[in-house]
């Protein structure tokens, strides 16, 4: 179970068992710098309050990977400070909450730490997971450098934005991986491509993922992509398919070690430099 | 409601000169007086509750836009409102006030203190929730700890004062409370380890007339309820505004957390008085008495909410009431005069409690504090209740509020005090997605007990008027503006106002029109038929 950006109660539990499972391959390479008291103090600070986005270590999940020489918003100490303390708005990278002078010091030490370790390299062949990509036809809703179609999320960037944990239960179980929404409004967590399925008065059953809703009105995008505006007191129904995908499960028609490729392959996915 | 409809002509023939001022007496008969919003909760007894009759249940759906105000500088706006004969003074955040013109909605004077950008503010954003008027003086507090009177003329400031130092992290947030002859104000800042206090200043000169700690020092009583120094950084907040009895002469003012918020270790003991409400005498800031809500609390469910006072007959005797829907997921009946305890209601989801005894002290469950790996609670630590107001209905004796129903991974961690820096140990993490919601809920308020609730989509941060046209209006975090039938709950009339409704709705008349004011995203939205 991967947990989700605003873990939901189910996913809470899920993250205990993730941690659980973690603790038990901990994985620092020899190389990596002896860690100072700080570092120490502050993986426990970051295994409590940010893994749950960040991964294990920091090594990505819902959030980036945090292994990396160089962060984007946070390239120095100054800025790596700013990040922690007051999140990135609009982005969902949270004020986690209020930290004392001395805890911000331990996670920023951590922080920079976690950029000395050399990243675990991926088992799958990126060039050989593009293949399948191509032949088990994820491109039918997903756009990839301007290609593909528009029902799934554009995967241009989701190497940068994901970890190799998260993209490999997108894949093997969509409905647990909801992408969740960034903005302050609504913004209090939803998920998106939430799958839903609302009943007009008239009988017409409209299938397709939430756009966005409030107490009166529902905005839905079917499977044609096509775009319906509702009005809650003009159904009969309106159920939201919650822990399902309009993302199947494509796992069995993968040969042996092709989803390891497939990762390989998503996780090469940086986007526009 | 013939009667009532009656008062409003009265009221509106009987015109008032453009230049009158706002007197504490006039303050303290509001009710006569419903074409205008006098002071922060409508009343002395915090009902936010209108008398107006014009809009109503057979004619809310056909509600218009009569104008809107945009704030000039982007941030959130959790204000309420005043009106007072033609002119209606809003602050925008973080502190500035501007007076507008309530026939054409445009402004007509504006102030804007100097806020340094470095200000300390820990714990809420830069808001601010309203004025007080008296004697035709403007009381606006601000986000760097300054208490200031302005001219209702055209701005000038008259005075300026200092009421906490905001290096050590003391600002405010609230709407002052405007007494005969007295402004009174609380502060914010209990995330950063401050006393908190309730402070009373000369209305025209700004004199500081008593100063009432909300923890007591040594030798005073309550000190021993704070292990070793912990009482020197106890919180105790006072960070919104009061409720008063006239008759009583009695002052009503709430306290928040005790520092540091999630850790309890360090502060062993009752707390006194944080989570609690004093009852102050307004001459001298004397304690009559206290009631504690939450005894060393450890989830920052501040007892700040605005707390409304009415009379009604309890198992056959008249008694003075006051009410609160508490953070704690608890509605609290006490009776005003003495503080005696009388009821507790669970009126959200809660797992902190097994019940309230016959005292009015909570029975815990067991294991339910902050851990270093986190401990799922409920209610949120942003609580089942917060800042937004609640309103009472003299017509319907109903207590109106939205409640917030979600939960929050608790975490305890290390405190370390260091002055105008975050002193919280430890953190929360709260849980939203579609399993949390909203409600705003009806309950009868003599005894909690649930009238009708309408559910909304989240749990946000929607104050609450009533009319005496039936009516009960209220705001979604996605932007949604409604108006309930008072009495059944059901929805009469909604628009979507584009952003999250955080503004504090009033209602007021001019002309003859009856109109409801309320703000959501960056403006101010008037409607009326
Ligand atoms: C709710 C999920 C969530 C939590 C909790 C969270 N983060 Fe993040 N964080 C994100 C996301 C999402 C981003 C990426 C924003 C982007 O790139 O647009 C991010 C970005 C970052 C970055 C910048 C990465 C870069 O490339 O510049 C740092 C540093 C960071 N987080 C540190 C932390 C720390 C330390 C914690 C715990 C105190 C934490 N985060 C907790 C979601 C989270
Ligand atoms: C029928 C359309 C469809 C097909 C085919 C499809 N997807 Fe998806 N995909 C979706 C939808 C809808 C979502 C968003 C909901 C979710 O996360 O499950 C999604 C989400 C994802 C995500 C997570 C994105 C994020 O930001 O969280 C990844 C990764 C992904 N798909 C990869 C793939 C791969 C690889 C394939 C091929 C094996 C594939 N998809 C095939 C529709 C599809």
């Amino acid at each position: 179970m991967t947990p989700a950006i605003f873990p939901s109660r189910r996913a809470w539990r899920g993250l205990g068992l993730l941690l659980a499972a973690c603790t038990l391959a901990v994985r620092l390479p020899a190389a990596s710098p002896a860690p100072s008291a700080d570092v120490e103090a502050g993986r426990k600070l970051f295994r409590d309050l940010c893994s749950n986005c960040h991964g294990h270590e920091g090594a990505g999940a819902m959030a980036p990977s945090l292994q990396r020489p160089r962060l984007t918003y946070a390239p120095d100490e100054a800025t790596l400070r700013v990040v922690i303390a007051d999140g990135i708005g609009g982005r969902g990278m949270p004020r986690v909450r209020r930290w004392s002078e001395k805890e911000l010091r331990e996670l920023v030490a951590y922080v920079q730490w976690l950029g000395a370790v050399p990243a675990t390299p991926l088992p799958g062949d990126p060039a050989k997971g593009r293949e399948v990509f191509n032949r088990v036809g994820c491109a039918t809703c997903h756009v990839v450098n301007g290609q593909g179609g528009t029902l799934g999320p554009e995967l241009t960037a989701i190497g940068r934005m994901r970890g190799p944990d998260y993209l490999r239960e997108a894949i093997v179980n969509p409905g647990a991986t909801l992408p969740k929404g960034t903005l302050p409004v609504p913004g209090r967590g939803y998920d998106e491509y939430l799958p839903v399925v609302a009943v007009t008065r008239a009988g017409k059953e409209i299938k397709g993922v939430r756009l966005n809703e409030d107490l009166m009105t529902i905005q839905i995008r079917d499977e044609q992509s096509q775009f319906h505006s509702l009005r809650k007191s003009e159904l009969t129904r309106l159920d939201k398919l919650t822990g399902t995908s309009l993302m199947p499960n494509l796992s069995a028609q993968l040969a042996p070690g092709e989803l390891d490729h497939l990762i390989a392959y998503l996780a090469s996915l940086q986007g526009q430099p | 409601m013939s009667t009532l409809r009656l008062l409003f002509l009265a009221v509106l023939a009987a015109v008032l000169p453009v230049s009158a001022q706002v007197t504490a007496d006039r303050i303290r008969h509001a009710d006569r007086e419903p074409q205008n919003w006098l002071t922060y909760a409508g009343n002395y007894q915090s009902h936010r509750h209108s008398a107006l009759t014009q809009i109503n249940r057979q004619n809310v759906a056909g509600l218009k836009t009569a104008w809107v105000y945009q704030i000039r500088q982007p941030g959130i706006i959790e204000t309420s409102p005043l009106v007072a004969d033609g002119i209606m003074y809003l602050t925008e955040p973080p502190s500035t006030v501007t007076a507008i013109d309530v026939r054409s909605g445009r402004a007509i004077w504006s102030y804007t203190p100097t806020i340094p950008r470095d200000i300390i503010i820990i714990g809420s954003p830069q808001v601010n929730r309203g004025v007080a008027l008296l004697d035709g003086l403007v009381y606006v507090g601000t986000v760097s700890g300054h208490l200031i009177a302005l001219d209702a003329v055209n701005g000038t400031v008259r005075w300026d004062v200092t009421v906490e130092d905001n290096r050590k992290a003391y600002y405010l947030t609230l709407a002052p409370l405007a007494l005969d002859g007295k402004i009174i104000v609380g502060v914010s800042g209990a995330e950063a380890g401050i006393r908190g206090f309730v402070d009373a200043y000369d209305a025209k000169t700004g004199r500081r007339l008593w100063r009432t700690f909300s923890v007591p020092g040594p030798g005073e009583p309550g000190n021993e309820t704070w292990g070793g120094d912990s009482w020197k950084t106890g919180g105790g907040s006072t960070w919104l505004t009061g409720s008063y009895d006239p008759e009583l002469n009695l002052l009503y003012w709430t306290t928040g957390n005790p520092g540091p918020d999630w850790n309890g270790d360090v502060r062993p003991g009752d707390n006194l008085y944080t989570c609690s409400v004093l009852a102050l005498d307004p001459a001298t800031g004397k304690l009559k008495w206290h009631f504690q809500f939450t005894p060393h609390d450890t989830h920052d469910w501040d007892a700040t909410e605005t707390v409304v006072l009415f009379d009604a007959t309890i198992n056959g005797r008249p008694r003075k009431l006051l009410t609160q829907t508490n953070r704690n997921a608890f509605y609290y009946v006490l009776d005003r005069v003495t503080g005696e305890f009388l009821s507790a209601t669970q009126y959200a989801k809660q797992t902190w409690a097994q019940g309230i005894d016959a005292k009015g002290r909570p029975i815990l469950v067991p294991g339910q504090d902050p851990t270093s790996d986190g401990k799922l609670a409920y209610p949120d630590v942003q609580g089942a209740s917060n800042w937004p107001s609640p309103s009472y209905s003299p017509q319907t004796g109903l207590f109106y509020q939205a409640a917030r129903e979600m939960g929050t991974i608790y975490f305890k961690g290390e405190a370390e005090y260091v002055p105008g820096r975050a002193f919280m140990g430890g953190g929360a993490r709260i849980l939203t997605g579609d399993d949390s919601y909203g409600a705003i809920r009806a309950l009868e308020a003599t005894t909690g007990k649930l009238k009708w609730e309408h559910k909304l989509l989240s749990a946000g941060w929607t104050s609450l008027l009533s009319t005496a046209g039936g009516l009960v209006f209220g705001g979604t975090e996605e932007g949604n503006f409604l108006a309930l039938d008072a009495e059944t709950g059901k929805l009469l009339w909604d628009t979507q106002l584009g952003g999250a409704v955080r503004g504090i709705p009033i209602s007021f008349a001019v002309d003859g029109k009856q109109y409801v004011a309320i703000s959501a995203g960056y403006a101010l939205f008037v409607f009326g038929l």
